[in-house]
């Protein structure tokens, strides 16, 4: 059933059951009592432990791995290296360019290149230090200008350390130029993040006879998972089965690190055939795990004596780090919102991503989006101030609206709600009488910001995207519902059941999700790209209209009337004309297996094709756009460099709010993880080295930190080609806090920063003179 | 994560008890709340064979006022400061110091005694009891004895106190009334935070003369110090906001900060100016007050 059916049908409705209302969640109760249980809650006593013997230098070749020091201590059972992989040892994502156990060389301070499968704890630790690691040593790249030079070592051999490049041509840049009155360029460039989500990295395999494998995990992409340990143990898909454990924050993260730590554990038990677990400590997450990755962005833009851009020319590197993992997808997600979420008639774009020697770079919520409005949002600012227009007001002659065309080219023909995001924090933050108030209280500095934001939904450059998910209706006229889709903290799945419940007018309470287990859930592709909700949830009510299509004919013959009088409310089918004529779902369901009517539907969903040219960049990047904007208020302490966050306020144009509380929850965290990357969070790698991997020095806000969030504005401009209308949420709410703080940063002092973080050190020196 | 070390753990009731088992047993420690130690021994940057639990000894633990001194237990939580009406009220440096350390959790568990002895340059506690002229109590099995306060520390994280001996009590003067005290730090964020420099000022005006002025900075030398040089800058003279903006000003210089991944040394020496000012400002308004 095509997509678009769901939306009319269901979307004209004059009210909802449970869409659009804030409804506590099925899972908050377990969660906030301790009682959900996560994949460390699994593992059973007998389970071998397993350590991962790391590299100790950022560069250099293995000439030698000794494990039999190692195999002497008690309790080490054995020490599996890259020999021991009976399949391909290959996991890199985008490329082939990562081994999962390293034997010919290592690529930076932390790469794996054995696991020490142990008893116990203590004796895996002991074993993982006597392993002794031969090295001839190679000159180590650490920067990107180290790194493109061109007597560099070759990390990836090749011809150059370029793992990718991007480009975009879109109109004419230099007649752009010409009509430009007012010219900024800048050079800005935006750290390494650290997820630091509350539960490591974590895998329990458990060998089920001689030829399959189960593995229990923390993960965003199950059949992803499956795929890469399939790939490792040299099996078939459905050799392998894999389970998401309620997962303990992810940001992206997990994504990349799941299939990593899942295929690991997977290897141990099947070559060792017992049990085992392989789980991250706090250190060993913060300084071997993915980062977002590192990016320098080269930016000139220009906008005409009317304040309309005319240009923007774009170069942008990223730093991979030792692999490249997602960079491709990275970079090209940068490339394609290089503009921001403005009509810019000419937009030049050009991108790479380059190897270094050291952690590498992946998935983080934002995907690109968080660096590349950070120096959009910058130059708007500065284009502002140059033309002598109020920041806000010269966004709004700007914002991309129904009708315009993005960086790529590609036409928004609906859904676009970003001017109604930006007029609505203008007018909760009172923008225009607040920014002419705000200045000095005893002392302090203030200052008001605002930034942009958009992101694209599902993957980039028009690549295929699709969802499903699975439903039964059960004898009693309960639901299972089943889906790909990880419960990361987020709650797509609590989303879906509300999709569901609506469509089937069953009570929440009477459907039960299950989560991801590979042998019995249908592929929903990835938790990803903030997908989960509008593509599985989409799936879901594909599944749901089609039961229901079956449920409303069997209704309609024991009520005696037409199908299209039959309605489904409160888990019982009613004759709409004679309302006290009704039967329960559990009568209906009764019936249905009687009659031998199918209660069970799949759903599959993909959104419309898309096309879109690599050569010129241009074309269809993404079905469609989350837009929001932020506006910030700062209080700068000129004695100490502090800055405090004192009042936000957010919008977001969501499509449509399935559940509002739900996108508070998303838009608050993602408050307090934007606040960090703006101000506190620094990861500081010294020669390939992390040196602050802990929650002591890398230093994530607490609550304390957390400024007064305004209510959230919620704009629905539903999107035609999803379940009622809704769009992406997770990703879009750390894009535009980042870049209001350093705005309004600017606005109270003077200064502005074209890197990140704001630290109170660093402000404190260039209020004193030093260049920022 | 990485396991413990092995370790024998003994309960005793008494403080007698606990002063024989340090003396007798090889590799022992004692421990309170465990928030400093037990990260240590993951760490493996100390070697325990027997740890000694304090916190079933009832003697150890009090807040009181006796004989002109505030008298506090080695035991005593860092929320059981926060909720003394006594602390907030003779001493409000310290309860500010308490306060802002941790989280609920860490106060909860976190001792006076183990943040004394734990030695971190860093100790919140640090700077407000040697602006107090505290003195603590040091006790084994045969002797016991009374230092003050600063002699806890002999290096960063390395304490003055022999094997057998464990700091039972920490006391102060009771400060009279008209005193004032404040306690201010710098972290890097609101809470749960390592100081980077921490400050806390201690000041009697009589008839418009500072009579006693103590000035205590910590997390910018290899333990917290106090600056004598700034006090006697003070002492016997009238208070004026230019005067304690001189003092600050020398305190900047008086410090001997490190760079560290932190902080550089030359962020915390001109932190030590600001809240160098900002504690004497404040001790000054709490006593005119």
């Amino acid at each position: 059933m095509e997509a678009k059916e769901v939306f009319e049908r269901f979307s004209e409705r004059e009210s909802f059951l449970v869409i659009g209302r804030s409804i506590r969640r099925f899972d908050a109760l377990d969660k906030a009592l301790g009682r959900a249980k996560f994949t460390a809650d699994y593992v059973e006593r007998d389970a071998l432990v397993v350590k991962v013997v790391r590299s100790s230098l950022p560069h250099a070749l293995i000439k030698s791995i000794n494990i039999d020091e190692a195999l002497k201590i008690p309790g080490v059972v054995a020490v599996l290296t890259a020999r021991d992989i009976p399949g391909e040892n290959q996991i890199g994502y985008a490329l082939p360019d990562q081994p999962l156990l390293n034997d010919v060389k290592v690529h930076y301070v932390g790469d794996p290149i054995a696991l020490v499968c142990a008893e116990n704890e203590e004796a895996a630790f002991k074993g993982v230090e006597a392993v002794e690691v031969e090295y001839e040593e190679l000159q180590a790249v650490y920067t990107i200008d180290e790194a493109l030079s061109e007597d560099a070592p070759r990390i990836h051999g090749g011809e150059d350390n370029i793992a990718v490049t991007t480009r975009v041509r879109k109109g004419d840049i230099e007649e752009g130029f010409s009509k430009a009155e007012a010219i900024v360029e800048d050079i800005y460039e935006t750290p390494y993040q650290e997820h630091m989500y509350i539960e490591p990295e974590a895998a329990y395999a458990i060998p089920e006879g001689h030829n399959k494998v189960t593995v229990i995990g923390t993960m965003q992409s199950p059949f992803l998972v499956r795929e890469k340990i399939a790939g490792i143990l040299g099996w078939s898909l459905n050799q392998v089965r894999v389970i998401q454990a309620l997962t303990g924050g992810a940001f992206g993260g997990k994504d990349d690190m799941g299939p990593l730590v899942c295929a690991k554990a997977a290897l141990a038990a099947v070559k060792l055939r017992r049990p085992a677990a392989l789980i991250f400590d706090r250190d060993e997450s913060a300084a071997y795990s993915v980062k977002r990755y590192p990016a320098r962005i080269r930016y000139r833009s220009g906008a005409d004596a009317e304040g309309r851009m005319t240009a923007a020319e774009v170069d942008i590197t990223v730093d991979c780090g030792a692999y490249a993992n997602r960079a491709p997808f990275w970079l090209w997600r940068m490339t394609a919102h290089a503009a921001g979420p403005y009509e810019v008639e000419a937009v030049h774009v050009d991108g790479k991503a380059v190897y270094t020697n050291k952690v590498f770079g992946g998935s983080f919520r934002g995907f690109g989006d968080v660096a590349m409005h950070f120096a959009v949002e910058s130059q708007m600012d500065m284009l502002a101030e140059k033309l002598g227009l109020d920041p806000l007001e010269f966004r709004l002659k700007n914002v991309l609206r129904p009708g315009s065309r993005t960086t790529t080219n590609q036409l928004l023909d609906h859904s676009v709600g970003m001017e109604e995001c930006l007029r609505g924090v203008a007018e909760a933050s009172d923008w225009w009488n607040r920014r002419r108030r705000v200045k000095r209280t005893e002392g302090k500095l203030r200052g008001l910001g605002v930034a942009c934001a958009h992101h694209g939904i599902s993957t980039s450059r028009g690549a295929p995207d699709w969802s499903a998910a699975s439903l039964i209706l059960n004898e009693d006229g309960t639901f299972t519902y089943r889906t790909g889709i990880c419960e990361l903290g987020q709650g797509s799945q609590f989303g879906h059941a509300k999709i569901v419940a609506e469509i089937l007018g069953a009570p929440l309470e009477s459907i039960r999700v299950e989560g991801p287990d590979t042998d019995s859930t249908p592929n929903a592709r990835p938790t990803h790209g903030s997908r989960g909700l509008m593509l599985g949830g989409s799936a879901a009510a594909d599944a749901a209209l089609r039961l229901r299509s079956r449920m409303v004919k069997v209704a309609a013959e024991m009520l005696g009337c037409d199908e299209g009088d039959v309605e489904l409310r409160d888990g019982r089918a009613y004759d709409r004309r004679r309302p006290e004529n009704s039967v329960s779902f559990r009568e209906l369901a009764r019936e249905m297996y009687i009659r031998g009517v199918s209660p069970a539907a799949y759903g599959f969903y993909a959104p419309p094709r898309r096309y879109f040219d690599p050569e010129t960049g241009l074309g269809v990047a993404y079905p469609v756009y989350t837009f929001a904007a932020t506006v910030a208020e700062v209080e700068v302490d000129p004695e100490t460099g502090e800055v405090k966050v004192v009042e936000v306020w957010p919008s977001m144009d969501v499509g449509r709010a399935i559940d509002p509380l739900l996108i508070e929850g998303q838009i608050h965290g993602a408050i307090a993880q934007g606040l960090g990357f703006a101000l506190t969070e620094n990861l500081i790698v010294e020669e390939g080295r992390v040196l602050n991997p802990n929650f002591k020095d890398y230093v994530i806000p607490s609550s304390m930190d957390m400024p007064r969030v305004s209510n959230v504005i919620i704009v629905e401009k539903p999107y035609r080609h999803s379940a009622f209308g809704a769009k992406g949420v997770g990703e879009p709410a750390i894009i535009s806090i980042v870049s209001a703080i350093a705005n309004a940063v600017y606005h109270a002092t003077g200064i502005r920063f074209r890197t990140l973080p704001i630290t109170a050190e660093r402000l404190y020196r260039a209020l004193r003179g030093e260049k920022p | 994560m990485r396991p413990l070390p092995r370790f024998r753990v003994h309960r005793p009731e008494s403080l007698e008890e606990a002063l024989e088992l340090l003396a007798t047993l090889e590799k022992a420690k004692p421990i309170a709340g465990g928030t400093d130690l037990i990260p240590l021994m993951r760490e493996v940057k100390v070697d325990v064979k027997h740890l000694i639990d304090l916190s079933r000894i009832e003697e150890l633990n009090f807040i009181r006022e006796e004989g002109g001194y505030i008298r506090i237990g080695a035991t005593t939580t860092l929320s059981d400061l926060v909720e003394s009406e006594l602390i907030a009220s003779k001493a409000p440096a310290l309860w500010e110091a308490a306060a802002s350390m941790g989280s609920p959790q860490i106060r909860n568990r976190g001792t006076i005694g183990g943040n004394l002895c734990n030695a971190s340059p860093a100790a919140d506690l640090g700077p407000p009891l040697l602006a107090l002229e505290a003195e603590a109590e040091i006790r084994s099995l045969d002797e016991s004895r009374c230092i003050p306060i600063g002699e806890v520390f002999a290096g960063p994280k390395v304490n003055s106190l022999a094997e057998d001996e464990l700091l039972t009590e920490v006391r102060f003067k009771t400060p009279p009334q008209g005193a004032g005290s404040a306690f201010e730090k710098i972290g890097r964020r609101k809470a749960v935070t390592l100081a980077l420099v921490n400050a806390a000022a201690y000041i009697e005006v009589e008839d418009k003369t500072c009579r006693v002025a103590r000035l205590a900075l910590g997390a910018v030398a290899d333990r917290p110090m106090r600056l004598g040089e700034a006090e006697e800058m003070l002492r016997g003279k009238e208070l004026s906001e230019e005067l304690i903006e001189e003092v600050s000003a020398l305190c900047s210089k008086l410090v001997r900060p490190i760079d560290d991944i932190r902080a550089s040394a030359w962020y915390r020496r001109e932190m030590s100016r600001v809240l160098s000012r900002r504690v004497l400002l404040k001790a000054w308004r709490r006593c005119k007050a």
